[in-house]
């Protein structure tokens, strides 16, 4: 089997905040690789860097050094014109709230980043609604998000996240608003996309039950990974 | 993402906000056509009297005259300009002009003659429908004269009166003569009210002895000829003759109305300002309300185009509702002031830099008068949207989203 280029590189990233003469280390130091087909998360008790990390996978936030790559290409070569379009080609986001636009329907939230990739009315239509009845959410196109449980936005913004089909799905912490039932449902359907589409997920949390589905646990405590395992049942899976 | 619709949707989204702002401006638009339109026909009827009472849009006189303003200074043959001009579509009649004393009952003044054609004169000028008392001259009473409102007053005349006037003629001796008072104008003006004598071309030329030739020629242009453009046109038909518009002649009354109008825009962004003021600080609180969702749209790979997009089409939509709204008040508006006018018989016989008002102040309604409202607004608005708009498309989606 030939080596597998890792969809997400990170050699020696840290980020550092300056607070006055204080200096945190959000990141130290921080070497990871992700592949095509992973279903990750990033656990770590609150204040360890997930967010962080997540922000500078998804070229939203520059580290202080080290390299990020994405597919291949360097994150700290790339413009603001450049990341934004990695951003909208490339990578889905999920985040832990205000996720949607407030002012548009669960469709045209879902729609929005094929629309701004230029995609054609009715391949538009045709894949976001498969994407939002793989999510679950038939016949509930038309509501606007405050007409939305929360566990249900949460799955438009998955919708959105996938429907693009981008390398990766980085999600921060995106059950932390919902109570357990929903947030155990919401894995429920991350984890169909990942098996029955492929699709690459990383996401962080702190719920134990949540830590539970993920095939690979990466454990971040002070910006450095302190631990990393893989589940046995993954290997030779897809 | 549809940028229209999702600016129109967030402009309903803050009805509160989107009712404040609009009738703020739609109001302060309203206002500003109303005053527009009041001065500009306040100034279209100043400078129409003008026009109309004292000294028409064109004078010619002979090249000599302006140097010398005798009674010898005459353009000889009147005919071989205002014969092709009215042709053209001109209008002009032409006057004859001399200086000299007129005494009454009580006192005498320096006064200023003027022969007219009177029935050429009345296409060129509406003085005749000024007369305040008494009649406008006729030409079948040559030893009638008409005269102003305060040489009236100050020679202690009325119609009716008898005069007698004093000057020296062109042959050299005493032109002397009594002529009695047939009208008494209205304020027309500082000059005539206080000095003009005005009588039959033909009694003009017995008495000063000038059997031929005119001192000036009072031309009024086609309306759709600019001023400068006629000026330059009649001065073709009139080689060796001296040709002045009335801003030539005069010229502080000339800039004195030029920059009212300016005055006119200067005042729009005056008031406006306060309308930036509640914009500005509407866009703001846009802004920081959405500053979450402006983040995720940032990550998400909208663009700084994109979202400043979004920001100009809502302060667009704002604007468009209130220019509506404003125009649709301001024009029935200004229409029952431009027809029906604002009356001001209370303040009887008004001058403005001696230049008499109709008592009736209309107000002007034409594109001149709404269009720079409309256009002033816009700017501002456009003005007072930019810094919200761009600290919105340069936003850091990382800040935004996790925005406490
Ligand atoms: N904008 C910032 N300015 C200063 N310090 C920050 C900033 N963002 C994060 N940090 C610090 O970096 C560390 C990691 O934060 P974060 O990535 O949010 O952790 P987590 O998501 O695991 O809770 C924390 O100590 C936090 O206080
Ligand atoms: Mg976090």
């Amino acid at each position: 089997m030939p080596p597998r280029e890792p969809i997400v590189e990170l050699t020696r990233v840290s980020k550092v905040y300056r607070q006055g003469k204080l200096e945190v280390y959000a990141l130290r130091d921080l070497s990871l690789e992700i592949e095509a087909g992973e279903f990750t998360a990033v656990c770590g008790p609150s204040g360890s860097g997930k967010t962080t990390l997540l922000n500078v996978i998804g070229a939203l936030d520059r580290p202080t050094s080290g390299t990020i790559r994405i597919e291949g290409q360097d994150l700290g070569e790339m413009g603001q014109r450049e990341r934004s379009h990695l951003r909208r080609d490339r990578i889905g986001f999920v985040f832990q709230a205000y996720n949607l636009m407030p002012v548009l329907s669960a469709y045209e939230n879902a729609e929005m980043v094929l629309s701004l990739q230029g995609v054609e009315p009715e391949v538009r239509r045709k894949q976001v609604m498969r994407v939002l009845t793989e999510v679950g959410l038939e016949g509930l196109e038309e509501r606007r998000p405050d007409e939305l449980s929360g566990g249900q936005q949460q799955r438009v913004a998955i919708a959105r996240a996938i429907v693009s089909q981008p390398a990766v799905v980085l999600a921060d912490e995106p059950t932390a608003n919902l109570d357990s039932v929903t947030a155990i449902h919401l894995l429920d359907i991350m984890e169909k996309l990942y098996r029955e589409r492929g699709v690459t997920f990383l996401f962080s949390t702190h719920d134990p039950r949540v830590m539970e589905r993920a095939r690979r646990l990466i454990r971040v405590v002070d910006g450095q990974i302190e631990s990393d395992d893989r589940r046995e049942d993954d290997r030779g899976a897809p | 993402m549809d940028i229209w619709k999702t600016a129109w949707r967030n402009v309903l989204r803050s009805r509160r906000r989107t009712f404040v702002t609009v009738s703020a401006m739609s109001f302060a638009l309203w206002v500003m056509i109303l005053y527009s339109g009041l001065v500009a026909g306040y100034l279209r009827d100043m400078e129409q009297n003008i026009l109309d009472l004292e000294i028409g849009d064109l004078q010619v006189h002979a090249g000599d005259y302006r140097d010398d303003p005798s009674l010898y200074a005459r353009i000889d043959d009147p005919e071989a300009l205002m014969a092709p001009l009215r042709a053209r579509g001109y209008r002009a009649s032409s006057r004859l002009l001399a200086w000299g004393l007129a005494a009454g009952e009580e006192s005498s003044a320096g006064v200023s003659f003027r022969g007219l054609d009177v029935a050429a004169d009345a296409d060129v000028s509406r003085i005749h429908e000024h007369v305040f008392a008494g009649s406008w001259l006729d030409p079948g009473e040559p030893h009638g004269v008409v005269i102003g409102r305060r040489l009236a007053r100050m020679l202690g005349v009325e119609p009716g009166a008898e005069i007698v006037v004093l000057s020296q003629g062109a042959d050299g001796a005493t032109a002397a003569d009594l002529f009695e008072v047939r009208g008494v104008l209205q304020s027309v003006g500082d000059a005539t009210d206080r000095a003009g004598v005005f009588m039959t071309a033909g009694a003009f030329r017995e008495l000063f002895v000038v059997p031929d030739g005119v001192h000036q020629i009072v031309v009024r242009r086609p309306v759709d000829a600019e001023l400068e453009v006629a000026a330059t046109a009649v001065a073709a038909l009139a080689p060796g003759l001296d040709v002045q518009t009335w801003r030539d002649i005069m010229p502080t009354l000339a800039s004195l109305l030029d920059s009212a109008r300016g005055a006119i825009v200067a005042m729009f962004f005056i008031v406006y300002l306060a309308i930036a003021v509640l914009i500005l600080n509407a866009m703001l609180m846009a802004v920081f309300e959405r500053i979450r969702e402006l983040g995720v749209l940032k990550a998400l790979g909208v663009g700084p185009a994109g979202i400043l997009g979004l920001m100009l089409a809502e302060a667009g939509i704002l604007t468009a509702m209130a220019v509506v709204i404003g125009v649709a008040l301001g024009i029935p508006t200004l229409w029952y002031l431009a027809v029906e006018g604002i009356e001001l018989t209370g303040i009887a016989g008004m001058s403005m830099l001696g230049v008499a008002m109709d008592p009736v102040w209309r107000a002007e309604l034409s594109l001149a008068a709404v269009f720079p409202p409309i256009g002033a607004l816009v700017a501002i608005v456009a003005l007072a949207v930019l810094y919200p708009s761009l600290k919105a498309a340069w936003i850091d989606p990382v800040r935004a989203i996790y925005h406490r």
